[in-house]
């Protein structure tokens, strides 16, 4: 069983590697972009993976499918946790996120085709209810849906880490225990509305005019298009 | 298909200076995919070696070998582990995945791919799957370079199962290991150019969304014995002699850069803002950098010389320094590691050389400079022979000034086989993974 990760009196502050360590574990800088983007249409994104399904929980509490999240519209989806404060890390992934759904809000039928999810890789502090008050500061747009989502435990969330090919680590202290220092890769997935994973994104690639080609190069795709999928969906229920 | 006849005229020199040897190599820290997290960027606590058996010489078959590679362990320069893979296939190369938890290592021979788990605990790598369909799935063969991108890995080949020529293409796979897609290498002209259809090394710059692909020799070639290679004068014409240009978010090609004299391995400058390559070519001596001009498209310029072409000392493997200012170059014919001071890429001056070994290939240094590390193998059909086929790794530390030894092991005293490609790994520290919490 996993010690709580919301054990430390230090709520609010993280630890990063220490300067003796060997592995730098955050990125330099931030991603650059000195090119102009390929149009939309003009270029095919291959289907890396298909994403398996999984039961999880809603910023309700509310047990919900991983592919309820994954299918029927194009997906950007990324791994967090609400006390992230690497400047590159969740803020960043967020602070992009934000300013692609603005634009993506400027086209009425590409804002109703496209959602963001946000899946919590630490459920032992983010619990349903820690998630829907950082959720509020995202959500304010109904016409845009963006959904954080977390687990009932670290072990249902494993097998959606491993799918991903998310990896976590903890810091621990010198007794062992885990503190609050998360290590991830940053990563955002672009799904299409048929569950497979089209693109990804680390930190190298988070350019938000290629991101926004990309959504639109699948939301292009006639045998992907969202209405499609989501027929479909209907169809095999 | 490009032929060279000064290939054939270098190659056929090279052999009656030396009696043996040609090119091919790559590894180090700072040549790392820019999409791999955690970069080692103090002390590497292990080296690990993809080194290809020799009959008779232990259990004859492909390895990977782990050595202790921190000066403050009691097992520091030792052989740690090894991890057979129960075969001979031509082990080369081998990349990290974009996590850094698995190395993907290649054999040239048999096309197998060797994923090896060195995130659970570096120091005892273990072989988790064998990947087996690259020819039948791409008709390609030789996998090459691994050069991971988020989610997948980017596989360079050197040649194709219908003739074994150097025509070849590129495999994408994700991290699971089903293919993705496969590209070919252009033969068409572009803006000129032909296209030679071979492959070789990849380098990508995610800031201008440009992969530089480069080109070697086939199956063929690098399969058969030297000896017999060069003379075969047709065989001979067949190297390299392009750098490709792609398009990196559509995967086609845009450029084909003429880069005579097989060009292999390219590093992209680390520096910020800096946005140009340097590759080597083997056959001619010559540097080589690729920068893109205020038109847009980009250019490959010769800027520099690599010792005395004249007598093929052949530079096989080059290391870039993290702030892009020096470059490593080992020649494998004399045996010697040169360092260029390339702060003006457009002008390298070579500063230092050391001879270092009868033969040398890799050469792989720290992200902090300070260490190099030095492989002896160029490939098994390939490498000299009698005294002169030294089979070692060597650790040196470098000052700024000078190269001083810091540790050696010989391959064929412990019966490991001959040692090629590098890689970094380092202990996990002061965390553990989600997973491992879960499971105390």
């Amino acid at each position: 069983m996993l010690p709580s990760l919301s054990s430390s009196a230090a709520a609010c502050l993280l630890t990063f590697a220490s300067a003796q360590a060997a592995v730098d574990v955050s990125p330099a800088t931030a991603p650059r972009m000195e090119f102009t983007p390929l149009p939309p249409g003009t270029y095919r994104l291959q289907a890396i993976q298909s994403v398996e399904d999984a039961t999880l929980l809603d910023e309700r509490g509310r047990a919900v499918r991983l592919s309820a999240l994954t299918r029927g519209k194009i997906t950007l989806l990324t791994f967090f946790y609400t006390y992230c404060v690497d400047p590159l890390g969740c803020p960043f992934a967020h602070q992009t996120l934000t300013m692609l759904r603005d634009r993506i809000l400027r086209d009425r039928e590409l804002a109703r085709d496209v959602r963001f999810v946000g899946i919590s890789c630490d459920p032992s502090t983010d619990t349903p209810e820690v998630l829907a008050r950082y959720a509020m500061d995202f959500t304010t747009n109904s016409r845009f849906e963006w959904r954080f989502i977390t687990a009932r435990s670290v072990s249902a969330l494993l097998p959606v880490l491993d799918d991903f090919g998310q990896d976590i680590s903890v810091e621990v202290d010198a007794s062992g225990r885990p503190t609050r220092a998360l290590h991830h890769m940053l990563k955002v997935f672009l799904i299409d509305p048929r569950g497979r994973v089209r693109e990804i994104y680390s930190l190298a690639y988070i350019q938000p005019a290629v991101m926004l080609n990309d959504i639109s190069t699948l939301h292009l795709e006639p045998h992907t298009r969202p209405a499609d999928a989501r027929t479909a969906a209907r169809r095999s229920q | 298909m490009r032929k060279s006849s000064q290939c054939a005229v270098v190659l056929a020199g090279l052999y009656a200076c030396f009696g043996a040897a040609l090119p091919n190599a790559f590894a180090d820290e700072t040549c790392n995919s820019p999409y791999i997290s955690n970069l080692i960027k103090g002390q590497e606590d292990f080296v690990h070696v993809w080194t290809l058996g020799v009959e008779g010489l232990g259990d004859g078959s492909d390895k990977l070998v782990t050595i202790d590679a921190n000066p403050g362990s009691k097992t520091y320069g030792k052989v740690v582990h090894r991890t057979s893979v129960g075969g001979r296939g031509e082990a080369h190369h081998m990349g990290f995945t974009d996590d850094r938890k698995f190395l993907w290592a290649g054999g040239l021979d048999d096309s197998k791919i060797y994923v090896f788990d060195v995130g659970t605990n570096p120091s005892k790598p273990k072989l988790t799957r064998t990947i087996a369909d690259l020819p039948a799935k791409t008709k390609f063969v030789g996998p090459h370079d691994f050069y991971a991108l988020p989610g997948r890995m980017l596989i360079g080949n050197l040649s194709n199962t219908s003739d074994k020529s150097g025509v070849t293409g590129m495999a994408l796979y994700n991290n699971k290991g089903s293919l993705i897609a496969r590209y070919d290498m252009p033969t068409t002209s572009i803006g000129g150019v032909k296209g030679d259809g071979y492959g070789y090394g990849i380098a990508i710059n995610p800031a201008k969304n440009v992969l530089l692909t480069s080109s070697f020799s086939g199956w063929q070639n690098y399969m058969r014995e030297l000896g017999d290679l060069i003379k075969d004068p047709e065989a001979m014409k067949h190297f390299g002699n392009t750098v490709v240009v792609w398009n990196l978010k559509s995967m086609q090609p845009t450029q084909i850069l003429s880069v005579p004299g097989a060009p292999l391995e390219i590093r992209w400058s680390l520096a910020p803002g800096q946005n140009w390559a340097i590759t080597a070519a083997a056959l001619t001596s010559k540097l080589w950098l690729i920068k893109q001009g205020e038109d847009g498209a980009w250019a490959a310029t010769e800027v520099g010389t690599i010792g005395n072409p004249a007598q093929i000392p052949l530079p096989v493997d080059i290391s870039i320094t993290a702030d892009g200012k020096g470059l490593w170059v080992n020649t494998f014919m004399d045996g010697t590691t040169h360092y260029f001071d390339i702060t003006d890429p457009e002008h390298p001056r070579e500063s230092y050389q050391k001879h270092t070994g009868s033969q040398v290939n890799m050469i792989s240094q720290s992200w902090d400079g300070k260490r190099l590390y030095i492989t002896s193998s160029l490939l098994a059909h390939w490498d000299k022979k009698g005294a002169d086929n030294e089979q070692f790794l060597r650790a040196f530390n470098w000052d700024g000034h000078a190269l001083t030894p810091a540790f050696e092991v010989d391959f064929t005293k412990d019966k490991l086989g001959r040692p090629h490609h590098m890689k970094f790994t380092a202990k996990a520290g002061q965390s553990r993974t989600l997973a491992a919490l879960a499971r105390q």
